[in-house]
């Protein structure tokens, strides 16, 4: 339905819900339509008139809608009077209310009032992120930087995530504004998005640019670059931190995967007690590898090939640089068939190890351990994200650590021509929000929302102190 | 008391307001309004467009008015809430906003509710008892006018004599004795066939209710079917959640069934080479079936894709494993390959009786497969393509040939 134009008379309103389908929920639709249309208030209050003299009340339900139009055009007067009016007839309202009166009132001069809105909604649910993110908005736009930080701790106690929104509204609302205090508070959110692996959009990256260099005093000095492959910065020639994980982080991983990835809640879900400790052993007697590949996956790189031909082709390719190499595959590759001949089998078992599991069981499990037990330097060929095996590790810290030494430990092959491998070369240095006290560099997306989530930005921020 | 406290004002609010906003509103506003209105609209009757003589913010008025009373009343009382009670509080504000959540909850079900880990498992759990709750109405409603249409029809044949049948009528009753008897038959002499109770760990609660569920209706109709199994139910614990939910779902009659149940192994039941472990991820599949085995049913409803747990438990006891023929005999769509119980029951016992896979798998549900693969390939080639120029036009006919003939080579590769 198309809303009017102007406040009709309770008449014309009458004329106007007969003439609808279902007359019940006339009121709800064009309450609705008008949300859509952003009509003038003045004809939904003519609306409202006209249902209260009617009815003799109007339902929770259209007040709330009516709120959302108030919020769409700042009526802030409306929208106190709206909240007055709830008032006395609920006891409490529903998230949605509150979420359109935090955020209407945050945007009007009466933000104060939001302010004891979310302590409201505190004493009975805990307030979306988008609650704080219109609180802190609101209180830092008013420079009360100490207010904002001082929610934004309280929303971080609560494990929501902050929207960049956020973090770059408290970028943007201290620039220029001098105080240790604050200083310190801002390097927190940068520390913030390095624990969490956050990478800031352009318009995000501009803000804390112009922030670092409005600190009066401080002379700091950021530039655009691109880090090279060997993790130089052009522009200041600071070599950026390690993509190696320590010794520690490194046993750490090795024994989650064992435990959750091969383990898990049943060993025989992925393989069997046996047929891992044979595995053990045939690793333990043959370390270290130097690469390991996923010969299933491998073997179907080419779908015209024949599968053995493909294997043969990218052992023959590794092998040629003297390298030790670790094949796994399932049982079945051992019989003679269309895509699998023995003679080439025979072939590539001299210049490669080979296991075969179970043709039920998981090889990916098996890849993991092998290049794990071989140590830092050993990497492993497959195409395979092993997304699943990431999901099976309990938590997120293990997670990122997983993620991280895949990153730099999985070989990507790429067949350009009939047997050419290129091994696109890992990354050396590690892509994170990171500082030396006198630099920082900040690894920023290029736009808004990046597609992958596996691929890292390859552009930074590079901020100096002169 | 302080439920009954909360009803009561409820009551109160919901029986008192409308009348006192109706009573308020003739009483203070509309005679003044009324003339005031009228004056207006006889001054200016023709010279002034529509919005001016409305007066907008009148429903303010309405709102506030009828309601000064009733907030002095309850404001002294109930400063603060319970976190039971607001919770209360929440789900009927929520309600008024128009979203999907049940009118009537239980103190058992609150308390689930805010047990509930996060607002999205709260809204989900919400929904569902919404929907419960409107299976529930509709059903009354339609048993109600069931029994009007009845007692219509009674008041209209009232006048008829009863007729003479030479039938004796036979009542559920009797009809429950003759399907006993064939039961009690079959646990002496009939085909065992297996549950594996043992995966209460793996399910949630309501995967746990769910499985009973499915029990309950497998039980039923192997009880009315011909030549009945002879149901085990292993590795059953007694007072574990299975327990539980079974006497809900049979009261009494649990201890009457015609079942085994045991806490024992089924590997200490029977001899080990004759059992199979029926699991959707076994990479044998069943060509016949075999009236010498015993077959095992993981009682599991698996919601959350836990793959590869019952073969699992296979492998760890060393049982031969099978999977049903489904990518043999139908024509995948879509859905899982996992079947409920019952519907692993029907099949079953078809196949135990017919030995026609067809037939047995008419179980499974219809929106999972397009179709029967029950001509040669070659044949139902054709008729694909046919099909699809007649669906796509020329050009994708190629693609959809392609589709066949890959289609086709799996065929005869298994």
């Amino acid at each position: 339905v198309q809303p009017p134009e102007k406040p009709l008379q309770a008449e014309e309103w009458n004329r106007l819900r007969e003439s609808f389908r279902s007359p019940e929920i006339f009121e709800e639709v064009m309450f609705n339509s008008m949300v859509r249309c952003n009509s003038p208030i003045d004809v939904a209050k003519s609306l409202l008139t006209h249902v209260a003299k009617s009815n003799g009340d109007v339902t929770y339900n259209l007040l709330v809608k009516y709120l959302a139009l108030c919020v769409q055009q700042g009526q802030t007067s409306e929208i106190r009077d709206v909240y007055d009016i709830m008032k006395i007839r609920f006891k409490i309202l529903e998230s949605g209310a509150y979420n359109l009166l935090i955020k209407g009132l945050s945007n009007s001069d009466q933000w104060r009032m939001a302010l004891t809105l979310l302590e409201e909604v505190k004493k009975i649910m805990i307030p979306s992120r988008t609650n704080y993110e219109s609180c802190i908005k609101a209180a830092s736009r008013h420079q009360e930087m100490n207010l904002a930080f001082e929610l934004y701790h309280e929303m971080l106690a609560k494990d929501l995530v902050p929207t960049l929104d956020v973090l770059q509204a408290l970028f943007d609302f201290c620039r220029g504004v001098k105080g240790a205090e604050l200083q310190k508070e801002l390097f927190g959110i940068l520390l913030y998005l390095r624990d969490n692996q956050i990478y800031p959009h352009k318009t995000f990256m501009r803000s804390i640019k112009l922030w670092f260099e409005s600190i009066p005093g401080e002379n700091w000095r950021g530039h655009l670059t691109n880090i090279k492959d060997s993790g130089l910065c052009p522009v200041c020639n600071h070599q950026l931190e390690d993509s190696d994980l320590t010794e520690e982080e490194y046993n750490n991983l090795r024994e989650r995967i064992i435990k959750d990835v091969i383990h898990g809640t049943d060993t025989f879900r992925k393989t069997s007690p046996q047929e891992f400790e044979a595995f053990q052993t045939f690793v333990e007697n043959r370390l270290p590898f130097d690469i390991v590949i996923d010969g299933l996956n491998v073997s179907h790189i080419k779908p015209r090939k024949m599968q053995c031909e493909n294997l043969f082709d990218a052992v023959n390719c590794l092998a040629k640089e003297n390298a030790r190499l670790l094949v796994l595959g399932r049982k079945h590759m051992l019989g003679n068939s269309s895509h699998w001949k023995r003679e080439i089998m025979k072939e590539m078992q001299n210049k490669a190890d080979f296991f075969f599991a179970e043709n039920i069981s998981e090889d990916d499990a098996f890849l993991l351990y092998a290049t794990l037990q071989s140590g830092k330097h050993c990497k492993f060929v497959t195409r395979d994200f092993l997304r699943d095996h990431k999901a099976c590790l309990s938590d997120s810290q293990t997670r990122h650590l997983f993620r991280k030494w895949q990153l730099i430990h999985c070989v990507k092959s790429k067949k350009m021509f009939l047997s050419v491998f290129i091994q696109q070369p890992a990354l050396r240095y590690d892509c994170v929000v990171q500082t030396t006290g006198d630099t920082w560099h900040i690894p920023y997306k290029d736009t808004f929302d990046e597609k992958y989530s596996y691929r890292v930005p390859r552009k930074w921020l590079c901020i100096q102190q002169k | 008391m302080q439920s009954a406290n909360v009803l009561l004002k409820r009551i109160v609010r919901s029986s008192v307001l409308p009348f006192a906003a109706q009573h308020g509103v003739k009483k203070d506003l509309f005679p003044l309004r009324r003339t005031l209105s009228l004056s207006l609209c006889m001054k200016q009757d023709n010279s002034c467009n529509p919005s001016e003589k409305l007066d907008l913010d009148a429903w303010k008025k309405v709102m506030r008015s009828g309601l000064q009373e009733e907030v002095s009343e309850t404001v002294s009382e109930s400063k603060e809430l319970s976190a039971v009670a607001a919770a209360r509080e929440t789900l009927e504000m929520w309600r008024l906003a128009g979203r999907a959540v049940p009118e009537n909850i239980s103190e058992e079900q609150l308390k689930t509710f805010m047990e509930c880990p996060s607002k999205s498992a709260k809204k989900k759990y919400l929904k569902y008892l919404h929907l419960k709750e409107l299976y529930k109405k509709n059903d009354k409603r339609k048993l109600e006018e069931k029994r009007e249409r009845r007692l219509e029809k009674e008041q209209a044949s009232k006048t008829d004599e009863t007729k003479k049948t030479s039938f004796i009528c036979l009542w559920d009753s009797s009809m429950d004795r003759a399907y006993n008897w064939r039961v009690a038959q079959s646990m002496v002499f009939g085909q065992p066939l297996v549950f594996d109770m043992s995966y209460e760990n793996d399910m949630s609660f309501r995967e746990v209710a769910n499985t009973v569920r499915q029990l309950v209706l497998s039980e039923g109709c192997n009880r009315r079917s011909v030549d009945p199994f002879h149901i085990h139910f292993c590795n059953f614990k007694d007072d574990s959640l299975y327990h539980k939910e079974f006497i809900k779902h049979y009261k009494e009659a649990w201890s009457k069934l015609l079942i085994t149940v045991t806490d024992q192994c089924y590997t200490e039941v029977f001899p080990k080479d004759k059992l199979i472990y029926l699991t959707a991820d076994s990479p044998k599949v069943m060509k016949t079936f075999d009236h010498n085995k015993i077959y095992i049913v993981g009682s599991m409803v698996d919601k959350s894709i836990k793959t590869g747990v019952s073969l699992a438990r296979a492998k760890r006891l060393g049982l031969e494993t099978a999977a049903l023929p489904l990518e043999k005999y139908l024509l995948w769509n879509s859905g899982a390959k996992n079947l409920t119980l019952d519907q692993m029951m029907h099949i079953l016992l078809t196949l135990k009786d017919t030995g026609d896979w067809k037939k047995a798998l008419e179980f499974v549900p219809k929106r999972k497969y397009c179709g029967f693969v029950n001509k040669p390939v070659h044949e139902l080639k054709k008729t694909l393509n046919l099909i699809n120029t007649l669906k796509f036009g020329k050009r994708q006919e190629e693609v959809r040939k392609q589709f066949a003939k890959s289609y086709s080579k799996k065929l005869t590769q298994k």
